[in-house]
Order: C-alpha cells, then structure tokens, then sequence
C-alpha cells in the first residue's frame, strides 16, 4: 500500500547522515582513542545531548519539507495518543512495552518515514506527559524513530509469516532499544573500574564491559522485555494489523480524487 | 452562493454514485435543511461543499461545485476555509486544541492572519456564541451544548459566507439544542450567514429552515420551500405529521401554526369518553419487581451523580429516564448494570448485586447498550459479532428484524449508525435478560429506523421484559414509555405515567400534546387510536 | 503606601528552559559538593517559588529522587566494580573475576573511602544536573513549549499538541471499551482480552483521526508557501553539507590523530549549516501565532541569571582548578570557592524576579491525564485505568 508519507530521496539521505551521526552519539565509548577530549572530559555525553536534538530537528524538517498532510498529521497524532498512553502500562519486571508495538505495527502498515516519525513523537508526548523531559530525551526519541523505521523496512510477506516476523522483530527491537540506551547511560554511572569504558582499547574488550554492564544494570528487564514484546504482538499482530490496514485504506492516502466537467454543458441551475 | 451543477459524485470501489445529477442553489443568507433517510447521502453532499469529497476521501466528482464563486476542482478544502466552515458530526473529534480560546484561534493561525486581527475575531467569535466565560476551560470539559458552540465558533473565526453543519444537535439535550440553534438563528439573520445543515430531529429545526433540501437515497436531491417538500417527504416530525393527517392547509411546521388549525380537533378530542392509562400489557394485580434501587449514593470526586436514589422496576414496564445532561441518567443505568457501585444504598437486579455478577450471570439478569453503541463491537464482520454473542441464531435473527438486509461480512464499523444500533442491540437482546436498558438510543437514527426500534420495544415488554430508556429524545419517550422518571441533580424529581409527566411539563411535552393541550394525547397513533372513524 | 500586587503571568517556557539548561552546564563544570548543594538548593528554591499548581509541576521531585537513586546505584557499583584507589580501606569485599568474555572484569576487593567520595562527587554532579533539568520540567508549560516549535516542525509539533489533547480520551476510551466487554458477559483478564481491548481502542482512535483529518483539512491547515525550487535546493545542500560536516567532525572526536581544532571547526560549521538550513525551512509555513507568550524584561533577566552562573562556573573551572575539582586523595575537607557561589546566588533571581504564577493557574489547563471531568460518561474510573 501506498505509505503515509513518502520519503524522498533527498530526506533520506539527511535521515542516513544523521542516523550515522546519531549512532556515533551513541556508540562512540567503543570506538573513541584515549587521549582525544572525548577519553579525557567528562563532557563528552553532554555534547552528544546537544547534538541529537540537532539532528532531530533536521531530519524532521527534512521529512517535512514539502508539508505533511493532514491526514497523515492527525494519524500521527492520534497514535502518539495511543503509543504515550500506553506507556504507563508498560515496564516492570513484566516488561510488556504496548508502545513499542504501537510503533511496531503503525510502522508496518503506513510505512518507514511514518515509523520514524511516530517513533520520535511518542517518546516526546510521554515525556511531556508525564514531566519526564531529561538529556536521555533526545537518545530515547532517535531510538524509538528507528524502531519505527525498521519496522517500516521489514521485507514482505502476509499472514502467520508476517506476525511472526513482526513478534521476531519485537523481540529483537526491544533489546537493541535497551542495548543502546545502556551505551547512553554507560559514560554517566561507571566511569572508571572494571565495567567502564576504557578509550583506546580493541573494541571486543569494551563490548565485553559493555556486556558486563548490562548485565549488571538491565538485563532482568531487557529480555522479560523482548520476550513480552514477542508475546504481545503474537497475540495482537493480526487483528491490529487488520484494524490499521482497513484504517489506511479508508485514508485513501493513494486515491486521486478525479474532477470531470459536467456531462451535459452546465445551465444555470434551477430552483 | 452554493452552486452545484449537474453534480455525479462517485467513491472509489462503489458500485452506484452517492449524488447523481445534483443541481442545486443556495442564495446567500438563507438557512437551507437537508433532510433524508441515514445513509442517503447527506453527507456527501455536505462534504461537498468544500471540496472533502472527493479530493480527502477518493473518487470522481463530475460536474461542478462552486461556493462565492470557487471551483472545488481548483480550491481544496484548505484554501476554502475563508469562505466555507464545515463543522462534522460529534465536533469532539475535530477540536485540535486544548483550551476554547486556543481552538478558536487555531484556523486563523493557518491562515496566517495577524495576530491583532486574530485577538479581535476571537473575542467576536466568544461573544457571539456565549462562550466568553469558558474560555480558559479545556474542551473536553465543557457540555455537549458548549463543545458544539465552540466548535462553531472556531470556524466562524475565519469569517466564512457559508457553514456547513453535519446533525449538530443530535447528540444535545432539548436545552442545549435550543442554545445551538439560537446561536445559528443570530449568524443568519445578524451576519447574513449562509447555512446548510443535516439534522434528523427536524422537529427541533424545521421552523428555522428557508429552504429544505430533500436527499432521496438514490442519488437525487431536490429542493423546496419547506411546506413544499415536507406535504410528502417520508421523514417528517409529528406536527407535520399530524397537519397531514387532519390535512391542514397550509400545512403547519410549528406548534404555533398548528394550534390555529386544531381547534376543532381538541373539541372532537375532548368530547370522547377518558380512555384507560396507556399499557402496554393489562397492569397485573401485583407486577413482579424486576429490579430495585435504594437510597443509591454515587459520587465521582466532588459531583455527586446521584443523591439517594430510590427506584422499583416492574416486569412490562417501559420507563423513560429524562433529564439534562449530566443529570445523572446515565449513572443511574451504569449502577444497574453493576459498572458503578453505589458508596451508599443498594441496587438488586432479580435480587442479586448487579456488581458481584460476571459473564454468563451477568448477561442473563441485565443487558445494557451504552450510548456508543460502537463500543460493543470490536469483531470484524456482523457474522462474527453474532457468533460471539450469548445465543448466535437469536442475534442473527433479530438484527435482521431490525436491520433487513445487511451484508453479514460487512465491518460493523462501516455500518450506518441505525445498523449499528441493531447489531448492538441484537448482541445484547440475544442473551434474553429480563431487564434491557438503553443509553441515547435514537442518537442520529431516521423516523424509519426509530419505528422499527419502537416496535421492538414494545413486544419485548409485551412479553414481560423491562426496559429503561435515558433519553433526551421526548418524542420517543411519548411513543413508547409506559412511565417516565424525571432526574434532575442526581435526584428523581418526578416518576409517574408518561402520559401525566411529560404533559405537565413543557419542557418534556411532545409536539403533538402541545398542539392539543390540554387533551392529553401524545402522538399521532394515539389520535388515531382515539378517532378510527376519522378516516 | 501598598504596592499594587504584580500581576500573574506564567514566564515563557523558553526562558525557563534557557535558565535551567545554563545551570546545567554550571554544574557540569564544577565537582565541589558544596557548590553541587547550593546549585541543587537554588532550584527547589526557584522551583518552591515559581512553580503552579499544574500536575507537572510535581515532576520537580520525581527528578530529585531519580537523582538520588542514580546516585546510589553509582556508589554501588563504585564499590563493587570500581578500580582500586589506594587509601583508607572502609571495608573488604570478596573478589571475583569474570569470565574472559565479559572482558575479565574485576569485582569486589577493598573499598576505600576515597573511592566511595570520589563517585559521590561525579554522583553529586548528576544530581545537581538532574535537579536543573527537573526544575524546567516543573517550572515550563509544556503545551506552551510546543507553541514555540520553529516553522520547520510545524506538522510534527502539531500531531505532539493533538497526541496531548487526546490521550485523555484514549484512557477514557480504553475504560469504555473494558466496560463494554463486561456488557457482553466476556472476561476481561488474560492475553486475547487485552488484545481485543487494544485492536478496539486502536480502531476508535483511527477512526477518530480521519474525522480529525478533515476538520483541519477544512480550517486551512497546511496552507504553504510555494518555495521556488532553487530556494529549496539551496536550503537542501546547507543541511546536507551540515550533516556530512557534523559526521567527520564526529569521526574526527574520536581519533587521536586529529587536531582537536580541526573536530570542533568541523563539528561547529556542521552545526551551522544545520541551524541555517532549519532556518531557511521555517519561510514555508504560513503561520501567524495567537497570544504568543511574551518576552519581558523578567524573561531576559532569567536567563541572564543563569547565563551568569554559566559563565563564572566555566571560568572558575580553568582559574581555580583545585577548588571546582576537589581532589579525594588525599582526603580533604572541599574549599568554597566565593565567587561561584556568588554565581549561583545571583541564578537564585528568577525566585523574585519571574512573575507570580496564580494560585489556580494550570488547574484549568490540567495535565490531560488527571483532569479527566467526572461527567456523566466518563466516570472517575478511568482515571485510575
């Protein structure tokens, strides 16, 4: 089906740029050399908060250039809705996460750029909902976008195969999500010893930390996550699927309205 | 100032076009009344207007709309939004905002309009539609009346020639109906506003009407001065209906005009001998107590919904809970039903607490449709909500009564709203509670689909079941109630047989009781009941 | 004489903001717990002083306890994981090695009170940090922040507004539809019930947003500008160069090869060509703004305050290295420095100088899940679904 907003090539190359950026403001106490300011400071992951918002802003804007139209705007914003208020049922040690299988399956059905999109106005209208606006914000939003935007990537198929690609998907997603939110907060809570990061060091041995670190941090959350993730939209994929479907056709985001002048030459019309 | 010409609109996938060969003119400043059955295609039209259809929802419009003069081929909805306000059905869906000033705002911002042009249009636009004192509130706050004002007064804020309203009193009470349509009376005769409106409660509207637009079901639209299209349109409300019964000339669209006609009528009326209380079952000795409420309490936060409410329902009874919104009507369903426990008092539905029961228990003592019927169904098709149902075959059975003719694979979601209040109906009828209460049934249902209902009701108290009715809908209540209880603060002002209620109070009296008070006759069927030989 | 009383107002949100983030970054150049206290005690103080009765502004304290806890959670793993200090020994934990894949990481061993202070200091730091960013979070409209998106986000900053709006609606529905399921006697427990409660409510809200659709559609939204194509090409190289500049000047951070020089020019004129292209981007909206939140004196004055704090903090830090950064080792009672105090004194002014805030403001325009009215078909319930 058509997708609810169309990507362009010129917003996706701005959304693979800052997507590179971006995972570097995530990753970058793997790869960074010691003795550069990024090693020595302890400022390193402030920079990077700065510069995520920055690169938002751009992709969004890019995303937006020719206009979004209200229909995909008022989609995104209902979803939003949706997506934030069921992220107060999520988390504990449970660990279902509906929003993300919101952002799962609106991805699939109204295509990558509506994921991405999605993705960053959920994470946003949760925190503002719930006053939780903080410098994991930004890191929190591109996670998210990409969740939607893989989801929107996700090869072909129907049926059983496709939920159950989608409950794969869900599963994996939920972990990646919780892997890169741990290299966020890495740089903050180990700073030095044997679970943090060492600059300069062959990458294997910081990922063992990293390792050791989630273990130690989340990984009782992360695959009660995952898993109830996978189990939610086993459950929920098919009828939900089926409900936005019916949605997106009755958009008729793809159908050109047709105008044909009258059949008969018009006459001043009677009372 | 509307001009269709020789107007096809088809949609995508149909079959048959929603509007053939439409031409029709609206002058400027007249307020023009579409009328038709549900699904006939009004609509359509009205989503015409500004181009909606076809440029949002697909398909082929041929020929020409044009309004001040703009094409809808070359203007799309957006860049009509200076000449033509659209306000949808049920305006809590559009609002974009939170708080009424910011909503009203909202359009011009679009427009890019100034910001002292926009600080004195939306003090116009409050003052206008009474709104000045909500202001500050958020929308979902406010009551049907307001949301619907407001909603009114965020596109009036663009200064548009034209409005365009989708039933914007089908979901208010009389009261808050009237505000509405005071408020459209003003912008019509002070602004010279054009407007075109859908409504099914022509009751409340026909009076205010220039001209009324007749959308048939297949298609075609005619048009006409209200006495005109209404001798013989097939949706009419009582007052018209009894006019053409007593054939009256002219024919009479108001109480007021009726009541100079019906002199002789009351005489005739008054010299027949008291008839007996209408029943619609011989009252027994002793009617079994099917229900019973005591002292209930009800409280959310610090509205108290209902203040020691006692009430005792009969088998064969059919009562009318009325009063205005928020009065606590629908509470008073929800604690029979067990949604709401009472903090004080008791409520016993056959004896039991309606709150202690679940599943199978539950739907065999007492069955509820809550005022979206819509809620109750979240299956894919009919077939499958009738599956689902407590007993298949009965629910089967009894929507195609009610419903005739409905595709069973069809979505319930793409249902007109009267199907969809069958299908509801059928589900929870199919358990074969005793006690059936009903939230707002008649909200955007036709006169057809409204007899149909009527009759149903009748035969399931007929043969012993007990139905409670909230509605603001006085003409049903008329038509159908056996007694009618009056709420009013979370208390029952008044509880007595309908036919006493609603004749004492004008506030509740049906058309036809107030065009031949003080004879105490509340619609047509009764009339004709009373004089057979008249015809 | 009586003075008149000042009027109520709510200061922009942007302003707040600007004033938190800069106090923000005067913590994150200093370690001195004192001074990490006086920043945190200015903003309860500003928070105490300035803050409506709005459901936001509890958020206040819910940052303060994060804090505490991330500050606990530091401590912990400084004594299990951290990398031994010499010093004064607290206590002995057993030692542990992990396996080669996790990197062979240490665990336990003595903890020594320079160890534990050490990570209570950094732990401070993000406290402090965390009480700034709450004090925003309470002090800042959000609904009014959303007014001050630039052009560039306009439809994205619209579909935040309408997802804030309606999340009220969406619990309520959510509420209606488990009520409905108990009408029709089917249980309300279990996985497939709250599948089927989540398919309805999607499908409610679906079916909500096309309505929603065409009522913006009808009030003029998405009115644009027409950009001639050379403009729009233009805007598109600024961005695109940003971000390609942006990605070496990352890459660049992270390889000791490079000049630092070289990573912050490039990263610096990354970031404005960026800031020039959203610039540019913002000319396609036709938009005016109603009631915009104005910008007074109280405003600037705000901002200058923490601006202030910023500026000294930074200066210190490179003057009086030894006070902003107090050592552990060897153990030492940390030194006050006067001028950063003064500083975070002076970032105190919003305090006084913002304008009251009404004692019911924020009470209408409620935090949308809390203010759910207890009419007639949206029961209390659903509040606390």
């Amino acid at each position: 089906m058509t997708p609810a907003h169309t990507i362009t090539a010129r917003s996706a190359l701005a959304m693979g740029l800052a997507s590179l950026v971006g995972l570097l403001a995530f990753a970058w106490p793997l790869f960074v050399d010691s003795g550069t300011w990024l090693a020595d400071s302890p400022d390193g992951p402030w920079f990077f908060a700065l510069l995520v918002p920055l690169l938002l802003a751009v992709v969004v804007a890019e995303m937006s250039e020719g206009g979004i139209d209200a229909k995909t705007v008022a989609l995104l914003g209902v979803l939003t809705a949706v997506a934030a208020a069921l992220r107060p049922l999520s988390g504990g040690v449970t660990g279902f996460q509906p929003m993300f299988v919101v952002l799962i399956i609106g991805g699939r059905v109204f295509g990558p750029g509506f994921g991405f999109l999605l993705g960053a106005t959920s994470m946003l209208a949760s925190a503002l909902i719930t006053g939780g606006v903080g410098p994991w914000l930004p890191f929190q939003m591109i996670a998210a976008a990409w969740v939607g935007l893989g989801a929107g990537l996700l090869p072909r198929c129907r049926g059983r195969r496709e939920v159950a690609l989608l409950a794969g998907y869900g599963a994996l997603s939920a972990l990646a999500f919780g892997v890169l939110m741990n290299l966020w907060f890495w740089p903050f809570i180990a700073t030095d010893g044997s679970i943090a990061f060492v600059a300069g060091d062959p990458i294997g041995q910081n990922l063992g930390r990293l390792l050791a670190f989630t273990v130690a941090t989340s990984w009782g959350f992360d695959i009660p996550r995952a898993l109830g993730n996978a189990l939610l939209i086993a459950a929920l994929g098919a009828p939900a699927l089926r409900t936005l479907r019916r949605a997106h056709r009755v958009a008729a985001f793809a159908a050109a309205p047709t105008f044909t002048p009258p059949a008969i030459p018009a006459t001043p019309a009677t009372l | 100032m509307i001009r269709f010409e020789n107007v096809t609109l088809t949609y995508p996938d149909a079959r048959e076009p929603a509007l053939r060969g439409v031409s029709l003119h609206i002058p400027e400043g007249e307020l023009a009344l579409v009328v038709g059955r549900t699904g006939s295609g009004k609509s359509s039209l009205l989503r015409a207007v500004n181009g909606l259809a076809p440029t949002f929802t697909g398909g082929t419009l041929q020929g020409r709309v044009t309004v001040d003069g703009r094409d809808t081929r070359t203007h799309p909805p957006r860049e009509l939004a200076d000449v033509v306000g659209v306000v949808l059905q049920d305006p809590r869906n559009g609002f974009v905002t939170e708080v009424v000033e910011d909503e009203i705002a909202y359009g011009m911002e679009s427009l890019g309009l100034s910001t002292e042009v926009m600080r004195r249009r939306v003090e116009e636009a409050l003052d206008l539609l009474g709104l000045n004192d909500v202001r500050q509130r958020p929308l979902r706050t406010l009551s049907g009346g307001q949301q619907q004002r407001a909603a009114i007064a965020s596109v009036l804020a663009q200064h548009p020639r034209v409005l365009v309203l989708d039933e914007p009193t089908s979901a208010l009470d009389p009261a808050a109906a009237e505000e509405v349509l005071a408020a459209l009376q003003r912008l019509v005769h002070d602004l010279g506003l054009t407007v075109l409106m859908a409504e099914h409660r022509l009751e409340r509207v026909v009076q205010f009407a220039d001209r009324i637009v007749h959308v048939h079901g297949d298609g075609q639209v005619t048009d006409g001065l209200p006495v005109q299209v209404m001798a013989d349109a097939p949706v009419a409300p009582p007052v018209v209906e009894l006019g053409r019964w007593a054939r009256w000339e002219p024919l009479p669209l108001t109480v007021r005009e009726a009541r100079r006609f019906a002199g002789p009528l009351r005489a005739t009326l008054s010299a027949l001998p008291p008839r007996p209380e209408r029943s619609v079952i011989p009252p027994p000795a002793a009617p079994a107590t099917v229900a019973e409420v005591k002292g209930a309490r009800v409280q959310y936060g610090s509205h108290v919904a209902l203040s020691g409410v006692d009430l005792r329902l009969h088998a064969g009874e059919i009562v009318a809970v009325m009063g205005r919104n928020g009065a606590g009507k629908s509470t008073l369903l929800r604690s029979l039903v067990g949604l709401t426990e009472p903090s004080a008092g008791q409520v016993r539905v056959g004896g039991q607490n309606p709150v202690e029961l679940n599943g199978r228990d539950l739907t065999s003592t007492v069955g509820m449709v809550p005022q979206d019927p819509g809620d109750l169904l979240w299956n894919e098709s009919v077939r499958q909500e009738c599956i689902e149902s407590v007993d298949a075959d009965e629910a089967r059975r009894l929507f195609e009564e009610l419903a005739p003719g409905v595709d069973p694979a069809m979505h319930p979601r793409d249902l007109s709203e009267g199907q969809r209040l069958a299908l509801a109906l059928a589900v929870v009828l199919s358990a074969g509670a005793p006690l059936l209460l009903l939230d707002e049934p008649t909200r955007g249902l036709d006169y057809p689909t409204k007899h149909r209902l009527v009759g149903l009701l009748r035969r399931r108290a007929a043969a012993g079941g007990t139905i409670v009715v909230a509605t603001h809908d006085v003409e049903l209540a008329a038509d159908v109630a056996t007694r009618t209880v009056v709420i009013a603060e979370g208390d029952i002002v008044t509880d007595g047989p309908t036919r006493d209620v609603v004749t004492a109070s004008p506030q509740f009296a049906p058309q036809v009781a107030k065009v031949l008070a003080p004879v105490q006759m509340l619609t047509v069927a009764d009339v004709l009941a009373a004089l057979p030989e008249a015809l | 004489m009586m003075r008149a009383p000042r009027a109520t107002r709510a200061l922009h949100p942007v302003a707040w903001w600007l004033w938190a983030l800069a106090l923000a970054a005067a913590a994150s150049r200093t370690l001195n717990p004192l001074l990490l206290s006086a920043i945190i005690a200015v903003a309860a103080l500003v928070v105490a002083a300035r803050r409506s009765q709005a459901p936001w502004a509890a958020s206040f304290r819910a940052f303060l306890v994060l804090g505490v806890a991330v500050l606990g959670v530091r401590l912990v793993f400084e004594a299990l994981f951290g990398a031994p200090i010499p010093g004064t020994t607290l206590f002995t934990l057993p030692e542990v090695t992990l396996p080669e894949w996790m990197a062979g990481a240490r665990l336990g061993g003595a903890v020594t009170v320079e160890a534990l202070l050490a990570a209570l200091y950094s732990g401070l730091q993000l406290v402090a940090i965390l009480a700034c960013v709450g004090a925003a979070n309470a002090l800042a409209n959000p609904t009014r922040l959303l007014k001050s998106v630039p052009g560039a986000l306009y439809e994205a900053g619209v579909a935040v507004v309408v997802a804030l709006t309606l999340v009220p609606s969406a619990l309520a529905h959510l509420q209606l539809i488990r009520e409905a399921r108990r009408l029709r006697g089917q249980p309300s427990r279990g996985i497939t019930s709250v599948a089927r409660t989540a398919t309805a409510v999607l499908a409610g809200a679906l079916e909500r947003s096309l309505t929603l659709a065409a009522a913006m559609d009808s009030r003029g939204f998405g009115r644009l500008r027409p950009l001639p194509a050379r403009e729009r090409r233009i805007t598109a190289t600024l961005t695109l160069a940003g971000l390609i500049s942006l990605l070496i000047g990352g890459f660049a951070l992270l390889d000791a090869s490079t000049a630092p020089l070289a990573a912050v020019a490039l990263l610096t004129i990354g970031a404005a060509l960026a800031l020039i292209g959203l610039h540019r981007s913002n000319r396609r909206a036709v938009r005016s703004v109603y009631r915009p939140d104005p910008w007074r004196w109280p405003e600037t004055v705000t901002v200058a305050s923490g601006v202030i704090a910023a500026a000294v903090y930074t200066a210190a830090a490179v003057a009086l290295p030894a006070e902003m950064l107090p050592v552990t080792n060897p153990l030492a009672w940390p030194a006050l420095p006067l001028a950063p105090l003064l500083a975070t004194l002076i970032a105190a002014a919003p305090a006084w100088v913002a304008p009251p805030v009404s004692s019911t403001s924020g009470k209408s325009t409620a935090d949308p899940v809390a203010s759910l009215a207890p009419n007639d078909h949206l029961p209390a319930k659903a509040v606390a679904a």
